[in-house]
Order: structure tokens, then sequence, then C-alpha cells
């Protein structure tokens, strides 16, 4: 890693290295007494390890001009391991906490290990550690290759993949310390929040200094859905971060906003972390790595156009869906409902686009387990979205709202879409990446395509189930006119699906643990000959699966 | 500002905005000299990039 | 010079993109939050609504920090039968001094806009050390470790101030004395009770919440905090309640 940085890179990086690790020891100075002097010492850990790492290396030579003719995909392979790395961790706390709904004493009477503490944990390690970590990595690739352009340098790409997982460590520590302001996907307090900011513009300015170096004047379509992802969510995380902090020593702040116009600003963000987070950069994946592995353009460029307009536009409207009946005007509400439900319009032309790019390959999608991740992911993606505007349609979220039907509809969006494209785009690049022929095992992908989907199912059903039954039960009356169940008889109710919910969950657990022995398998095998290596993409023999050919 | 306003701005400017940007776009992705363009962008992908062009 | 020009136009086309995704994804936001700071032309105002007091906002802390608001709504909708189920539907000034709002989005527990003086101190206590001890079939996690832990009150002074920034309307009188009047609210019996009255009205509840004297307990903190909700205010009580529209 270090050793192809150049000398100047190399100074660059020490004086960044220190410069953290300064702001590590501030923090750890002003709050002694506060969580905030924990994250302090794990930012000045964080950075000394960065310095010793440098300093270890400093003498070693320069890399040669050589390198410029290749694109560099160091940080990329570092991504998806990290990916990997947080989608067990996040997997893991989820299917515990699942678990902790069906025996409460799970938390070994312990305030870090409580429902609240580990909630926000899994959320933010699969969203933002396996979700971040595999934009951050494919989109570095992708990049990379549309432009036919290498990344502007070799430093900032790694301040940008490091420095990220340095906030996901520092999101994920808070919660278990209880450092949290208790906005649904926007936990991190605000030295996290601005140190993001930081990371995010770097990583902004890569873009932008790779994309006016590509070769043509038209930028692909992927990159437009990369770039809405990193704008948006800059906004996004600005302003619903707005906060007071209690003082240079606190790690708690006050938001800027209260009540409604806070319930607004933070669903805005919200339902916008969806769009552009968990739907635009993964659509960006989408419209890269679904065609090449079927060996097929994209069924029409065209309607990737529109769609990408529609849901950049459309989505910011559509926040206010998560306030129905709410004290928020009903104007708001209702204008949040109407997009919504247009919005499926893009969504559907999306997701219909991507399956009729398959058309003229589905006996590749039979044979071969990573296109069949993104096939699949595109259905989940077309029914989670007609799920979505389903819902957000005032008299039915009357139903659905606060129940588990919100919960599966996340999972079947989370799991089914984001997880599968993202597994789908991880097994495609990995023997790219690492010059391999192909995965370590192909038998071992169908495991994980096997036990991803049957958990998805599982999980999907049982909430389906249980969020239904509740919200029936809230509003079934007796004969006499009173209210038939009290709020208590429907927890009792809900205990057989957080069961089955729990063991779906497993499932999808141990497919990801598969996944994970599978890539490093590919990693350790052995070199193939240097020839091959050579070649950006190695072509499998022909015995295997059926990919393109260079050229076709 | 009153809230009157705003609101009624708000449902006007929106209505017009969307409007406005659809037309825009649709004309965009099917403007005749456009579709070459669209073409290549699609297939490029598939080609061999194995090297930056400079 | 060739390539030059090249990339001057590649750079233009580039950021005029950037533009307009920036543009068309703002308006939505813009035109939806924006009319909301104007909302108080059309809500009713409440004026016998008080602000928290600091003991209450160390218990809401405590709330936000254990993460209530992933199980808890404090939202009641306009539906009869969370009306019947919870109380009087939330109004929009309700929480107009709630930074950040925990309206919530999940109910795998009660909601509880309305949880003040809904049950006794006593039945809190109970229930927070062993909820399956009061309520046999539920899922809530124990959080005995708060009855342990003193809470920190120190500081109070510094997070009412920093409420007033975000404007919430503290007193430099109610500044100065946060410790004392967030000790002196647990304490009835000591000179510090006093002030609590005075400076938050006398319909403060001012009792030990835990049931046992000496420093306020997290639990104190949080009981205090459980039993003031929806109690702010009876703007939501009153027969014509003018919700935001």
């Amino acid at each position: 890693m270090i050793a192809q940085l150049t000398k100047s890179e190399r100074q660059l990086a020490l004086v960044i290295l220190l410069a953290i690790t300064i702001c590590g020891l501030a923090m750890g100075i002003a709050g002694r007494d506060d969580p905030l002097g924990v994250h302090g010492a794990i930012v000045i850990l964080a950075g000394l390890a960065g310095i010793f790492g440098v300093i270890y290396a400093y003498y070693e030579p320069e890399p040669s001009e050589a390198r410029l003719a290749l694109y560099y995909d160091d940080p990329s392979k570092v991504g998806i391991i990290l990916a990997m790395g947080w989608v067990l961790i996040g997997l893991f706390i989820g299917d515990w906490v699942a678990w902790q709904l069906v025996f409460p004493n799970l938390t070994f009477d312990a305030g870090w290990s409580s429902f609240g503490r580990i909630r926000p944990a899994h959320t933010s390690a699969v969203i933002f550690g396996f979700g971040g970590n595999a934009l951050i990595a494919t989109s570095f690739y992708v990049l990379q290759r549309t432009s036919r352009a290498r990344l502007p340098d070799q430093l900032s790409p790694w301040f940008v993949l490091l420095g990220y997982n340095l906030f996901c460590i520092i999101a994920a520590t808070g919660y278990l310390m209880g450092v949290t302001q208790s906005k649904e996907y926007a936990e991190p307090e605000w030295y996290a929040d601005i140190w993001l900011v930081v990371v995010w513009v770097a990583y902004f300015i890569i873009y932008l200094r790779t994309l006016v170096r590509r070769k043509e004047p038209h930028i692909y379509v992927s990159n437009w859905y990369y770039m809405a992802f990193i704008l948006v969510v800059a906004i996004l995380h600005i302003v619903n971060n707005l906060a007071v902090p209690v003082s240079w020593g606190h790690a708690k702040s006050y938001s800027a906003f209260s009540g409604v116009q806070d319930a607004m600003t933070q669903w805005w963000y919200g339902h916008n972390a969806v769009a552009f987070f968990l739907t635009s950069g993964f659509l960006g994946m989408m419209y890269y790595y679904m065609p090449i592995r079927a060996g097929r353009p994209i069924f029409s460029y065209r309607l990737s156009i529109i769609s990408f307009w529609g849901i950049t536009f459309m989505y910011m409207w559509a926040g206010s869906h998560h306030l129905h009946y709410t004290a928020l005007p009903q104007w708001v509400q209702t204008l949040g409902m109407t997009f919504s439900i247009m919005l499926l319009v893009p969504s559907w032309a999306s997701a219909g686009n991507a399956l009729l790019t398959l058309n003229g390959a589905w006996h590749k999608v039979r044979d071969d387990a990573t296109l069949r991740f993104m096939m699949v992911a595109a259905v989940f993606y077309g029914l989670s979205t007609f799920e979505g505007s389903f819902m957000a349609i005032r008299s039915v979220n009357s139903l659905s709202h606060y129940t588990d039907w919100t919960v599966g509809h996340v999972h079947a969006g989370a799991l089914g879409w984001v997880a599968m494209i993202t597994f789908g785009s991880i097994y495609a690049s990995v023997p790219w990446l690492w010059k391999r022929e192909r995965m370590y095992s192909d038998r071992l992908v169908e495991w994980h395509f096997w036990l991803a989907l049957s958990g998805t199912l599982v999980y999907v059903f049982a909430m389906w189930n249980s969020g239904i039954i509740q919200g029936l039960m809230w509003r079934t009356y007796t004969e006499s006119g009173t209210l038939a169940y009290s709020f208590v008889d429907s927890v009792a109710a809900m205990r057989p699906y957080y069961i089955a919910r729990a063991i779906g969950g497993l499932m999808f657990l141990s497919g990801a643990v598969i996944g994970c022995v599978n890539i490093w398998m590919t990693i350790r095998a052995a070199h193939q000959p240097a020839d091959e290596r050579l070649a950006d993409r190695p072509v499998p023999r022909p015995a295997g699966v059926p990919a393109f050919q260079p050229g076709e | 500002m009153e809230n009157d306003l705003t609101v009624w701005l708000s449902k006007s400017f929106g209505l017009f905005y969307l409007i406005a940007m659809s037309i825009g776009i649709v004309a965009y992705a099917y403007w005749p000299s456009n579709k070459k363009q669209f073409d290549d962008a699609a297939q490029s992908i598939l080609g061999n990039e194995d090297r930056p062009w400079r | 010079m060739n390539i030059f020009r090249l990339h001057y136009r590649l750079e233009r086309k580039t950021i005029g993109f950037l533009l307009a995704i920036v543009g068309v994804a703002s308006i939505g936001g813009a035109v939806e939050i924006a009319p909301l700071f104007t909302i108080h032309q059309t809500v009713e105002d409440a004026p016998d609504m008080r602000v928290y007091t600091p003991l209450e906002i160390a218990g809401r802390n405590i709330y936000l920090r254990e993460g209530c608001y992933a199980c808890h709504s404090q939202m009641i909708r306009t539906l009869r039968d969370e009306v019947e189920r919870y109380g009087p539907y939330s109004l929009a000034v309700e929480s107009k001094y709630d930074h950040p709002m925990l309206w919530g989005s999940k109910r795998t527990g009660p909601d509880l806009a309305r949880m003040g003086n809904k049950y006794s101190d006593e039945w809190h206590v109970a229930h927070m050390t062993d909820p399956r001890a009061v309520v046999p079939a539920s899922v809530m996690p124990p959080y005995a470790y708060l009855g342990r832990a003193t809470a920190r009150i120190d500081d109070l002074g510094l997070h009412l101030k920093a409420l007033r920034t975000v404007g919430v309307p503290y007193t430099d009188e109610m500044i100065a004395n946060a410790t004392a009047d967030a000790y002196g609210q647990a304490a009835p019996d000591t000179p510090f009770a006093e002030g609590v009255t005075k400076r938050y009205g006398e319909a403060t509840n001012v009792r030990s919440f835990d049931g046992k004297v000496g420093d306020p307990t997290e639990l104190d903190a949080l009981i205090a905090y459980l039993q003031i909700l929806g109690k702010l205010t009876d703007a939501a009580h009153r027969p014509v309640a003018a919700a935001g529209e």
C-alpha cells in the first residue's frame, strides 16, 4: 500500500495522519470525562498506526512510471474485503437483535448489548459498513474503466476508503457507548458527521478529477448514478445533521431542528438515504456489472437516462409518506404520497430495463449463480419499489405504519436488492481484480445464492405476517365497540414470526460466511501464468461458465 | 413571509417544475442526434478496456 | 492545444451535469420543508407550554442514549383506534421543544406520547428493573443498571445553554441553576426543591422517582422524563385543537 505512493504522497500522508492524530489528542483531552475521550483514543490509535505504517515503508523504492499505464485497483480490493468484513459484523448483530425479541434477556444485563444500542450498530454496519464500502470499491473500479482513465493519484483513494472506515468504526463503537443523535440512519454525533463531510469531499474530488480525464465526452450512465449518490448524500447529510454540540468536550449535541420541522427533515433525509445511498449507487453497480456479466448491452440506454432523472427528481418529495396521519400538515403528506406512487414509473423502468437486458442470456442466468444474484436483485428491486409505493398510500399506511410490515419491506429491499446486487458484483469483480480465472468454487456461490434467497424469503414472509396481524389487532373492535386487544396481546402474538425471522436472518448470515470463505480462497489461490494476468478481465477457460470474449 | 403564500408557491412551482423537467428529459433522451452517442455508450463497457487511454 | 480544448469541454460538461443533479434533487426538499418554518402561523399556540426541567432533559438524554425510539413512538396519529388506545392525537406544538423529535417509526412497544402520570413511579421502577416481572409477555430489555448509575447532572447548564441556542426559551436563571434544580427535583425535602417549582411551575413533579434518597440516579431522570410525556401543555385535550393544516 505505502510502496505504491510516490515520495511526495508519502510525505503528504504523514502530514494528514499527524493532523488526524492531533485531532484525536484534542478530542481525548477535551472529552476526558465523556465518551468523546474514548473516540479520541480510537482516532489517535488509527493515526499512529498509519504513521507507523508509512514510516516503516518510507524508504522503499518509489513506484515506476509504468504504473500510469494501468488502472489503480488496490483500493477497490481492500474495499471489497472491508465490505465483506462489515457484512459479517452487521448480519451477526442483526441476527442477535432478532433473537433478542424472542429471548429478551440476551442482553446479559448490560447497557451496551441492549436492543436500542445494537440495533443502530446493525443498521449502520450493513448500510454504511457493507453498502458504503462496496459502493466506494466498485465506484473506483467502474469509474476508471468507463472513463478509461486511472485514478488521479495514489493517496486520495486510500484517504477516502480508510477515512470512511474510521467513520464507520466511530459510529458503531459510539452506539455501544450510547453516543447517538437518535435520528434513524443518521445516528453518529457531530464530530463523526464533520469527519464524514471531509472524507466525502475528497471522494467527490476524485470523481471529478478522473472524469475530466475521460476518453469520451459522454459519461457512462453508471457514473451518473454514482455521482448522484455522492452529491445528494452530501446534501442530505449536511442538512439533517445540523446540530449544536453541548461543548467541545461533549459527544452530545442538540439537533438544530425540533418537532415537526425536525420530523420532516429527518424523513426527507431518511427516505433519500434509501434513494441515493441504497438505490442510486447500487443501480450504478447494476448498470455496469450486469451487462458485462450477461455479455449484452443495456436493453435501453435511453430508458436508463429517463429513469435516472425520474429517480433523482421524484425521490426527494417522497419522504413525507413516513408521516401520514401525524401532526405534519396534510398537504405535505399528500404530496409525499403522490410522488411515492409516481416513483413506481422510474423504478419499474430500471427494474424492467435490467431484466430485459437478460433477454437472450437466460441460459447464463440458469448456469451462473453470479448473474442470478443480479437477476434476483432486479426482481426484488421491482417488488420492493412496488411495495413501497403501495405502503405510501395513506389508507394502506394507516395499517402498515409502526408495524413489522415496514421492517419486512426494508429487508426486502436491503437483503433482496442491495445485498444481492452487491454479492453479484463482488463475485464478478473478485476474479477480475485479483486476476484469477474464476471464483475458487462455483458451488459455494450456488450455496450462497440459495441460502441468501431462502433467508430473504423466510424473513420477508415472517414480517409480512407479523406486520399485518399487528396492524389488524391494534384496530380490531369488539361488538360493544371497545378495542379487542391490549397492546401486549399483539406483542405475544408476534413470537412465532420473530422466531421465523431470526432463522431467516441466520440463513442469510450463513450464506455471507460461505461467500467470505470463497472470496478468501480465491484470493489465496495460486497465481495464473503471467500473460493471462496482464488481461484486465481474465477470461475463464471454455469449460467453465461461458463469459464474454474481449472485443465482443 | 406568510404561510399561505409559501404553501401556494410550493404547490404551483412544484407542478410546473415537474412538467418542464419531464419534457426536457424525454426530449434529451429521444433527440435524434443523441442516438448514436447512447448506442455507443451502451456498447462501450463490453469492449476491451485493458488500459487507461493515456 | 487540441487536448486542452477537449479537456475544457469535458470539464464544462461534468460541472454542468453536477449542477443539474444538485438542482433537480434540492427542489423537492426545499418545497416541502421551507413552508414548515412558517407553520407557527397556522398552529394554535400553547401559552401554557412549559420547557423540560434539567432533570427531565437528563432523562430524555438517557431515552436517546438507550435508543428507545427504535421501539417506541411518541406520535399518536389521527385514527380512532389510536386515540382510544393512547389518548388525544399529538399536535405539532407538543414537540416544539424536542431537539430532536422522537416521533419514531416503529411500535415494538406501545406509543409513549401520553405516558405521563399513566403509571406510578413504583410501576416504572419495577418495570425498568425487570419488565417481565410486571408484564409477562414483554420483550423489552431489562434496564436494571439505570437504577445503579448516578445521573450526570454537573454539566446540565451547558445542555440548557445549547438548547437555548437552538431555540428553547431557557432563562439565564434556569441555566445558572440547572444542576441544583436537577438535584432538587428528585429530592423534595431539600432546600433545592423550592427553586424547581419556582422556575418551572407549581405543577412540576418534585419527588424521589426511584424511591431512594441521595443523588439522582439515571432511573430517577428517566422516570422524571416519562412522567412528563404529554404533560408539557394540555393543548391536545382542549375541545377544538387545531392540528397543523
